[in-house]
């Protein structure tokens, strides 16, 4: 799903490689922790995916597509098939649940009918029955990261994107996140999840790679966070 | 494409930005009005300019008892001379035609010509205007010479070349004309720089918006059509004003023009109605491109 052959990445104004010789492949329906120290490049193996950035060397391929032959104006298509949650949220503050979720659909010409039949049913799958006509500020912390992961995935993407989707939310509401990740996870979906949460890759134990100045330090299935970050 | 859609974000962005909205449209209907007033005197002048450029003569006026000119001696020239000048005129080179006119036939014509103003045609008397040579020529540019070997002839009162008065008359014409166009120059930099200004606060007030439209894969025509649309409804209802205030200036200005000096040909509400839509379809095309062309810039795909 996700092919990483010898990726480097250098942002222009650096000397220092973001990423450096990285070889990662992800499979379909697989659960990854994307773990390491801020500046490690996690953000960068994401934004990579996305094609938001190219690499400088290498080749990347993401759903049986060669990001480097695909031309730009086919990226929104790439992008459709990938849902991304970040720690801000990023919801719209004048649009409800509902119209938040809908909006994602809409500015990709879905027509209504459609919209009106999934998004209830993706609102409930993230667990926020009830809650459709809620405005944003009107939410926890926690439940505007479901209207934020429901928004990912109601087009029913092939691939998931989280970067650090706990970070803003305390322990206890994220194991709730984490288990509503793991739903979307069981139902085929290919999740990357960057983060710093030991707490949670400990406890979920799924496959973990680890970033260390750009480099794939340690790939693990089932693996905990590692000690050096603070972790078990 | 969902048009409801676009429609909605367009309103919102226009809503938001009313003030810089505002004064675009003024800018914008400014800018097209001159514009538009600029292109119709050009016609206007164009149109006078064929019309008058085959009228025009040199009316050449013989002596008679009320000549004040000196050499005239306020006496007629004789019949002898009279031919005289009609067989040296019609051997010169430049000459098209010679047509005489008595004075009882020009009187009968200024009657006629001033028929609308009772004052002027209660006072004048047969004899005022003399008798008189009106010479056609070949090309009107071409007067110098006539004029200068008619002037101090014997039995010549007075030449008048009607084209130089014309010309006056256009001068002043194509001097408005290049006053509005160059005001109109003005206002559209100034337009064009409103439009980028507005785009860019409408991409930078949405840019939440735009930035979730990017990640869940909203095609970049989605993303950039209300923008540019945006400017372009400015454009349009710039252009609406400018559609009215061009209308004022054919009633106005133009038809002020032609009802007190004979010398304008009138033009038609067809010309004018082709000056708005071709000025508004100008101004449309000019803020929507530079919406697009700001964009650009300013909003990453």
């Amino acid at each position: 799903m996700i092919h990483f052959d010898n990726v480097t990445k250098v942002y222009s104004h650096q000397s220092r490689p973001a990423l450096q010789g990285v070889n990662v492949a992800v499979e379909k329906g697989e659960f990854v922790f994307l773990v390491g120290p801020s500046g490690s490049g996690k953000s960068t193996f994401l934004r990579l995916i996305l094609k938001e950035e190219r690499p400088t060397q290498g080749g990347i391929h993401v759903a049986g597509k060669d990001l480097s032959r695909l031309s730009n104006w086919k990226v929104p298509h790439l992008r459709r098939r990938i849902g991304c949650v970040f720690q801000d949220f990023r919801l719209l503050p004048n649009k409800n649940v509902y119209e938040n979720v809908a909006f994602a659909l809409e500015v990709i010409g879905k027509p209504r009918r459609f919209i009106r039949k999934v998004v209830p049913e993706v609102i409930d799958l993230v667990g926020l029955e009830g809650k459709a006509h809620r405005m944003p500020d009107e939410l926890s912390g926690g439940e505007q990261q479901r209207v934020a992961i429901a928004r990912a995935f109601v087009n029913r993407p092939m691939i998931l994107l989280a970067d650090e989707p706990t970070g803003n939310i305390d322990p206890a509401t994220s194991i709730g996140i984490m288990k509503v990740l793991d739903r979307i996870n069981r139902t085929g979906t290919t999740v990357v999840m960057a983060t710093h949460d030991a707490a949670i890759v400990d406890a979920f134990r799924k496959r973990v790679v680890e970033l260390e100045d750009g480099r794939v330090v340690r790939d693990q299935s089932r693996g905990v966070y590692g000690q050096a970050y603070g972790g078990v | 494409m969902r048009v409801q859609f676009v429609l909605q974000e367009i309103w919102i962005g226009l809503r938001r930005n009313l003030t810089m909205t505002i004064a675009l449209i003024v800018t914008v209907a400014i800018a097209m009005a001159l514009f538009g007033t600029g292109v119709l005197l050009k016609m206007q002048v164009d149109k006078s300019n064929n019309y008058w450029s085959d009228k025009v003569e040199v009316s050449i006026y013989l002596c008679n008892k009320l000549s004040a000119n000196p050499n005239c001696k306020k006496s007629e020239p004789s019949a002898d001379q009279k031919a005289e000048i009609r067989k040296q005129l019609e051997s010169m080179p430049q000459v098209a035609k010679v047509v005489p006119e008595t004075a009882q036939e020009a009187y009968q014509r200024a009657k006629e010509q001033f028929k609308d103003s009772p004052g002027i045609a209660g006072s004048i008397q047969p004899g005022d205007i003399p008798d008189s040579f009106r010479v056609k020529l070949k090309d009107p540019k071409n007067f110098a010479a006539v004029v200068a070997q008619m002037s101090n002839r014997g039995g010549v009162d007075q030449v008048v070349n009607e084209r130089a008065i014309l010309d006056k008359f256009f001068k002043i014409l194509s001097g408005l004309q290049w006053a509005a166009l160059t005001i109109a120059a003005i206002q559209l930099i100034a337009a064009v720089l409103l439009v980028a200004n507005t785009i860019r606060l409408s991409a930078f007030n949405r840019r939440r918006e735009t930035g979730i439209m990017r990640l869940v894969g909203a095609s970049n025509i989605y993303i950039q059509l209300p923008f540019v649309l945006e400017g372009a409804i400015a454009g349009l209802v710039g252009g609406v004003f400018a559609a009215v205030l061009l209308s004022f200036s054919k009633v106005f200005l133009l038809g002020r023009l032609q009802k007190n000096l004979q010398l304008a040909t009138p033009l038609g509400w067809l010309d004018v109605t082709t000056v708005i839509v071709a000025s508004m379809c100008f101004g449309i095309l000019l803020c929507a491109l530079a919406s697009f062309l700001t964009l650009r810039r300013y909003l990453k795909i």
